[in-house]
């Protein structure tokens, strides 16, 4: 246990310690430190738009993944869950994407919503329909539309884990379930969604943590942009800090993160050690 | 018959509604891989990415590998994911070990602060690791990108691990120890053997979440000699960015070595995953 403890202490626990002195203080990253207290803080929640943008562009991220996300990959789950030939190669099939890069996915998106010669815009002209979009370069929709992007990616790792959860739902239960004549929807919503639920509480657990991390996607697709239209606390940060040098600033958006976080991880933490 | 007619309809429409949405799901696919074998004079017609295009446009791939530097970044990402996967599984599962078999005091206490680690942002570790790499000269290196990863991958190590051993059955504990087993013959010999799919699965995670990570190694790499695949790649957009035949060859390519691991690893994972829920 001591060698994780360790390598635990110093990749993870320290720097988050070490990451809310810093954001005590004004810095550049290189010159010296001014200690400013909550001033960082304060200006943020006080009068920085662009923080309040990305706080609400994560909190509609996860009201997405949450509806959408989980209830799109919970339907993929019960249909490949069904015996049927070729289910282990739909399967993979779909679960494919998880694979695939968050970078790259963003890169080949990127190219499907260019407005010209993109795939979308391209299969509208296709079958005779005018229509063009710019997607992800129009503040209104660009959200959206990079959220597209990472669901395509999103469902394979809740799709696991809903499998998993409905194998251990026993054929038995539902069968008598049939013979009571409870129909299909019935025996889903009453006997099946229950037995799932140690299956929920780690798949929304693990989506809000990852609605809360995004990354990867949206610096690839927009970086933030258009005109801020798709800024997370994550892009924001780091754009804070590696582009514009408020290392102090940035670092306080990531704190925020982790108070945000924290308020997931305290639930999930006591139900997942409850039987302890 | 009428019951037979109606489960004959049912699987109709459980082929017809998967094909649909595999056509759908295989959207991102077809335009990657219709991309990447055009030339770029192939693009000026309107339609042009749903046309063959007249000769395969190898130049893409060649030039990918060559200018783009990409056997580089991929060798640079391979060292790092066959360092990080099974060290990383190794102390994780020393850890498990000790938190479910050995007579350690605060169990459920430790295990709650290592759990902790999978819900708190990269974010908060980049700038301390940033200072600290860098007053360390750990900033564009092996070592660095390895020692980071290991880090973030504990907890989830842990949780997976943790559950699979929790549900090998004590007995075999006493079994061992009656027949001369150390603590460490138990670790070694049974507890890691038997707990092969929950290591399969951490292999196929691990390995896919290293390969394909892009915030740490954007920070901690910025020599091109160094870089892993996504932050090469991110590097081919800012010098392409228009070049889309380039850059889906270089993605195309990249993903190969991960579509390998996946296709080795596959039949354990649902069977592994399960670990996760068992806890």
């Amino acid at each position: 246990m001591l060698p994780a403890a360790i390598i635990y202490l110093s990749v993870i626990v320290v720097p988050v310690f070490y990451s809310l002195f810093i954001s005590l203080f004004k810095w550049n990253g290189i010159g010296e430190k001014t200690f400013v207290g909550l001033d960082n803080y304060i200006s943020l929640f006080k009068s920085d738009t662009v923080f309040h943008t990305a706080i609400i562009n994560n909190l509609i991220w996860i009201v997405l993944t949450i509806f959408v996300t989980m209830t799109i990959s919970l339907a993929f789950a019960v249909i490949l869950n069904k015996k049927f030939r070729g289910r282990t190669f739909f399967r993979g099939f779909f679960y494919f994407p998880c694979v695939i890069a968050p970078i790259a996915v963003a890169i080949i998106w990127r190219w499907i919503y260019n407005p010209n010669t993109g795939f979308i815009n391209q299969f509208f002209r296709l079958i005779g329909v005018e229509f063009s979009q710019t997607w992800i370069s129009d503040p209104e929709v660009s959200i959206y539309a990079v959220f597209i992007a990472a669901l395509w990616q999103a469902i394979g790792q809740p799709m696991i884990l809903f499998l998993a959860g409905l194998q251990a739902v026993s054929p038995d239960v539902l069968e008598a379930a049939t013979i009571d004549g409870a129909g299909g929807v019935k025996k889903f919503f009453y006997i099946t969604v229950p037995l799932l639920k140690d299956t929920f509480v780690i798949v929304i657990a693990t989506l809000i943590v990852a609605a809360m991390k995004v990354y990867d996607v949206v610096q690839g697709l927009t970086g933030g942009g258009p005109n801020n239209a798709t800024q997370m606390l994550s892009t924001y940060m780091y754009s804070q800090v590696f582009q514009y040098n408020n290392v102090g600033y940035g670092t306080a958006v990531a704190c925020v993160m982790v108070i945000i976080m924290l308020v997931v991880i305290v639930p999930y933490v006591s139900f997942t050690a409850r039987e302890d | 018959m009428e019951g037979k007619a109606k489960k004959i309809t049912k699987k109709v429409v459980l082929y017809v509604v998967l094909i649909i949405l595999a056509i759908v799901w295989i959207v991102p696919i077809f335009t990657l891989i219709a991309t990447a074998v055009k030339s770029k004079a192939d693009f000026y017609s309107g339609t042009s990415l749903f046309s063959f295009p007249d000769t395969i446009a190898w130049s893409n791939f060649t030039k990918a590998i060559t200018e783009g530097r990409l056997l580089t970044y991929m060798k640079n990402d391979l060292i790092v994911s066959c360092l990080k996967v099974p060290i990383g599984i190794f102390v994780e599962a020393l850890a498990a070990f000790a938190l479910t078999r050995l007579n350690v005091k605060h169990r459920t206490g430790l295990f709650i602060f290592f759990l902790i680690g999978m819900m708190l942002p990269m974010q908060t570790a980049l700038v301390p690791i940033n200072v600290i790499f860098s007053k360390l000269n750990l900033l564009n290196t092996y070592f660095g990108l390895f020692y980071v990863y290991v880090g973030f991958g504990i907890s989830f190590g842990i949780l997976i691990l943790r559950g699979f051993f929790k549900s090998i059955p004590k007995d075999i504990d006493e079994a061992a120890f009656i027949d001369g087993c150390t603590k460490w013959q138990l670790f070694y010999r049974i507890i890691l053997p038997v707990a092969k799919p929950a290591i399969a699965t951490l292999v196929i995670t691990d390995f896919l979440s290293t390969w394909n990570e892009y915030l740490l190694a954007s920070v901690i790499i910025n020599d091109n000699n160094m870089k892993t695949v996504p932050v090469g790649i991110m590097t081919f957009v800012g010098e392409h960015g228009t070049d889309y035949g380039y850059l889906c060859a270089g993605v195309l390519i990249a993903v190969i070595p991960v579509l390998i691991v996946y296709l080795i690893f596959q039949r354990h994972f649902v069977e592994g995953m399960g670990g996760a829920i068992k806890s």
